[in-house]
């Protein structure tokens, strides 16, 4: 399976390559590789973060029409190991227009906020423009800035330009942009964008390609991709209407009160790849801080009106994801996090990461029992680590961020809530973030390999499934093989090592396998680079007295007490994986057995004073990548409680239909 | 007044227990229906789940991931019966449209419901009663209409404000509205249906206009009668609701089962008092019909000779 992927890898990328014109952005293969950034051995003493890139903007919004005019430095050092004279941007913001990519994605598969055959709505749409682009050494190169395509060779879609300098930028040196721009944001939508007073901030300034794998890499905007992005510096002044309340991802510095009724408000933040910014009058705002192993970090939660009873839950949950991430993974670096909370019909703003700012979901009557706001704000602040320093490519391997994510959030809810109602717990119903995942994965198990590029699922769901609760569900799985302590081990060890960096997935399953100490290349190949369905069940089970011939020892039981019990358990998907089946007796005695599933079926035997009561594979349910868990165990007394619950509630409800009915006579 | 009005109110619950043998009736027919459009759910659940220590998810509480998964395995042996639970309630409705022309008979009467006596009032009425549906379903439709605006207001108040709060609160308000106006008609269709029986009344429309005045002359008489049973109603299965919800322990099957079918006793019950105490109402308050003018001859004067006029005798002093 992995040759066949990387084929398909590389087929893509000279397709795309055809298509776009463009050699530069050849698709990096996955697979192992070599440091793709040379740090400067004063800067790794010094910084966090090889800092590839240093932005100043200086942005004004208009409140009123949601635009924002600003100005844009950008200091870029080649540490590409290469003279480099052409680069490209993103300009994030013009997925929102009808004909761009993303739009045609969601208009076929749809997104998370749109449905397919969803209509083009013209609030939605968004823009950036660049109206100046100088280079140092080049100067004005407006004129020769050129939209390309390189995933597609959509013309309609305008996310990545490439602009060409006068003269190439050598190895070690920089080179200083500057880029005067402007936005219209568009009615919430991904992430981004306003709803009545509220501006949601977001991937809203060009920002340059990663230079990755000996090629830049700078995807345009899909509807089921997120982003990539150098490490660097932002300096970041922001002028709003003076009863403006803003969050931004990192620390203010200063407040200046201007005599047009506006403020600018001064923010730096370092080490980070994207800054991110909010506003609305109408925010509540609520502080506190935790007192991490690095110094206090300060927490800043912005309240939309109606939503204030969630905010002490954001509180409460953000303290304890920060404590168990410092202590299982690995400390947290900064000393801020700003927790977004959107208004009611804003909320395809809220569920988003960006550096030191997150956006989370509730409404004003979120009961307790639904964990939704805690789910979130976790899930979100997770993303500081798998995003935010473990900086994957989110276009290429969305697992590694989402999924690895995703499973995260499971041990940590799992952790804070307990296990098996850590998503829901009503006295009538529970759901635990386990299950919540495994639910996900369920939903389209087998459409996608974790290891395809985001914009290629079938669709938006499969996407999701996969990338989400699929990853979870395999790492979950996974802590079958290698115990639970390991794999937290192992990721804590990929993160100590990959943070600050760009990371591959072979990279995350090289860790996996040095820490473990056992090659998983068996497992990985078939949960991360194939579709295999995993369903293991156990196809008979049952007891017969050896001498079944002799009538005289049948009833009620054998003379000799003698009963050969035959299981058989049989492997119905494609996926391999050794599994443990348990055979317990009426005497009390139990077998256990290890099957390696290698082959369609196994039969054991057994012959003994006893009848069988029961047999069960993987008793403890911890291979959560089996599609079906009900074939999983026989039981030999039926049991029809949970038949009978059933029918209660569908008798109920049946009942009630008809008397709904029955009122209009 | 409000001595007659109590009067009917427990007068209408004394006329379901005194018949109670209505309530049953339709108590049973509606849970046999039930039973019957769950029962492919069933036959395909058991073998699936009822020898797997897997079901034991459901049994200890209700996990609600288990119940996902097995609703997405292949043979769907959790499918939602929707089709066939729709198909049996409908059947049920139509049986409740015909079995009205008995109930009412038998409240307005106050006789005691013999199976003859019982069906020859349900045929009498079964098609004045259809004709009754088709009226009052035209009736709904400005309120349908209603709901579509009170919902088109409920966004545009929601995407304007900046509070969640003012939309909530319209929604509230216009829900309560709503659900009053569909009461409303639903007690005007009722004393319609009570004219029919009780006056024998072939034309509806006729029967909805004597309905309509009765009703505007004793509005808030009959509206309260009507609420006060329905509240009763909604009170008592909410607190089972909440019983059965928060009180019941998870393998209480028996126990829900009877619990749930309480409910739904209680609401039939409810639902025959409130048309018992319309019918009691009707008895007591029915407008004295004049009979209609009966023809008579008018009597006969025997004719006057026209002979010589009779001779003019002046008085005497």
């Amino acid at each position: 399976m992995r040759f066949r992927f990387a084929f398909a890898v590389a087929a893509a990328c000279a397709v795309f390559s055809v298509v776009s014109g463009a050699p530069l952005f050849a698709q990096a293969p996955p697979g192992p590789i070599a440091p793709h950034v040379v740090a400067t051995a004063d800067e790794s003493k010094t910084t966090l973060s090889v800092r590839v890139v240093a932005y100043t903007i200086d942005a004004k919004l208009d409140a009123t029409k949601h635009t924002i005019a600003a100005t844009e430095t950008l200091t870029y050092k080649n540490l590409t190991g290469k003279p480099q004279q052409t680069f490209p941007f993103h300009l994030y913001l013009n997925a929102f227009q009808p004909q761009s990519t993303f739009e045609t994605e969601v208009r076929r598969s749809g997104t998370r906020g749109a449905g397919p055959n969803s209509e083009w709505e013209p609030k939605h749409f968004g823009s950036i423009t660049v109206d100046k682009f100088e280079a140092d050494g080049s100067g004005d190169l407006t004129s020769k800035m050129e939209f390309i395509q390189p995933d597609d060779g959509n013309t309609g879609d305008h996310t990545v330009f490439q602009v060409a300098l006068a003269k190439p930028v050598a190895p070690g040196d920089s080179v200083t942009f500057h880029l005067t721009f402007h936005d219209q944001l568009p009615e919430v939508v991904e992430r981004t964008g306003y709803k009545r007073d509220f501006d949601m901030v977001g991937q809203w300034f060009p920002k340059v390609g990663v230079w990755w794998h000996d090629a830049w890499n700078c995807h345009q905007f899909h509807a089921n991709t997120e982003f990539f992005a150098d490490f660097g510096t932002f300096d970041v002044k922001v002028t709003v209407p003076q009863n403006e309340i803003v969050g931004a991802g990192g620390d203010l510095v200063s407040t200046v009160q201007n005599s047009d009724g506006t403020k600018t408000l001064a923010y730096h933040s370092e080490d980070v790849h994207d800054f991110s910014w909010t506003a609305s009058p109408s925010f509540t705002v609520v502080e506190d801080s935790w007192a991490g192993p690095n110094g206090p970090v300060a927490m800043h939660v912005l309240m939309s009106p109606g939503n204030m009873p969630s905010a002490q839950r954001y509180i409460d949950v953000l303290k304890g994801t920060l404590r168990l991430f410092n202590e299982w993974y690995g400390p947290y670096p900064y000393d801020r996090i700003t927790v977004v909370d959107p208004p009611h019909g804003g909320q395809d703003a809220g569920g988003m990461e960006y550096p030191t700012l997150i956006t989370c979901g509730t409404n004003w009557n979120m009961p307790k029992g639904a964990l939704l706001p805690e789910i979130v704000t976790e899930h979100e602040f997770g993303h500081q680590y798998w995003y935010g320093m473990v900086a994957t490519n989110e276009f290429e391997e969305a697992w590694l961020d989402e999924g690895i994510n995703s499973y995260t959030e499971v041990k940590i809810m799992d952790e804070l809530y307990g296990k098996d109602h850590s998503a829901l717990n009503f006295p009538f119903a529970q759901l635990g973030e386990q299950g919540a995942q495994r639910i996900s994965y369920l939903s389209s198990p087998d459409s996608d390999p974790l290891s395809r590029f985001a914009w290629k699922f079938r669709n938006n769901n499969s996407y999701g499934a996969v990338t989400y609760g699929k990853t979870a569900t395999m790492l979950l799985t996974l802590e079958k093989v290698i115990g639970e302590d390991t794999l937290r081990q192992g990721i804590h060890t990929y993160f100590m090592r990959y943070r600050f960096t760009h990371p591959t997935g072979e990279d995350f399953i090289k860790t996996i396998e040095e820490v473990s100490g056992k090659d998983l290349h068996w497992y990985f190949n078939q949960a991360i680079y194939g579709t295999q369905v995993f369903d293991y069940e156990v196809d008979d089970a049952h007891s017969d007295p050896l001498k079944w011939w002799d009538t005289s020892m049948a009833h009620p039981k054998p003379a000799d007490g003698i009963y050969r019990t035959y299981v058989t358990v049989r492997r119905k998907g494609d996926f391999t994986f050794p599994v443990d089946l348990v055979v317990k007796f009426d005497d009390g005695s139990t077998a256990t057995e290890h099957w390696d599933g290698q082959d369609r079926w196994m039969r054991y035997q057994y012959d003994r004073k006893a009848e069988i009561v029961s047999a069960q594979i993987d008793p403890q349910n911890q291979i959560l990548l089996d599609k079906n868990f009900f074939n999983n165990s026989y039981n030999d007394k039926s049991d029809s409680t949970a038949v009978h619950k059933f029918r209660n509630l569908w008798v109920f409800a049946s009942e009630w239909l008809s008397q709904i009915l029955s009122w209009l006579t | 007044m409000a001595r007659s009005e109590d009067g009917t109110f427990f007068g209408g619950a004394g006329l379901v227990w005194k018949w109670q043998r209505l309530l049953w009736w339709i108590f049973a027919i509606n849970v046999i229906f039930a039973f019957f459009a769950t029962q492919g759910m069933v036959d395909r659940l058991t073998p699936a789940i009822s020898h797997s220590a897997e079901s034991q998810a459901f049994v200890h509480g209700f996990d609600v991931s288990q119940m996902v998964s097995l609703m997405g395995q292949p043979d769907s042996p959790l499918e939602f019966q929707a089709p066939t639970v729709t198909h049996f309630s409908v059947v049920f409705m139509i049986l409740m449209l015909f079995f009205t022309g008995g109930i009412v008979a038998a409240y307005v009467r106050d006789e005691r419901p013999t199976a003859t006596t019982f069906f020859e009032a349900c045929g009498h009425h079964f098609w004045r009663f259809l004709r009754l549906l088709l009226y009052m379903l035209i009736v709904f439709l400005p309120i349908g209409g209603l709901v579509a605006f009170a919902s088109h207001m409920y966004d545009k108040i929601d995407d304007k404000s900046i509070s969640p709060f003012p939309a909530v609160q319209f929604f509230v308000a216009s829900a309560v509205v709503i659900l009053l106006l569909m009461v409303i008609v639903r007690i005007w269709f009722d004393m319609a249906q009570v004219i029919a029986v009780a006056e024998d009344e072939k034309r509806m429309h006729k029967a909805l206009r004597l309905a309509f005045g009765l009703f505007r002359r004793n509005f808030f008489s009959l509206l309260w009668l009507y609420l006060r049973v329905s509240i009763i109603a909604v009170v008592i299965v909410g607190l089972c609701l909440r019983l059965w919800m928060l009180g019941l322990k998870p393998e209480s099957t028996v126990a829900a089962f009877l619990l749930s079918q309480f409910m739904l006793l209680i609401w039939i019950a409810t639902r025959l008092w409130q048309r018992a105490s319309e019918a009691i109402w009707y008895r007591q308050n029915a407008p004295v019909v004049s009979p209609e003018p009966v023809w008579t001859p008018p009597p006969v004067i025997a004719p006057i000779a026209m002979g010589e006029p009779e001779p003019y005798i002046p008085p005497t002093t």
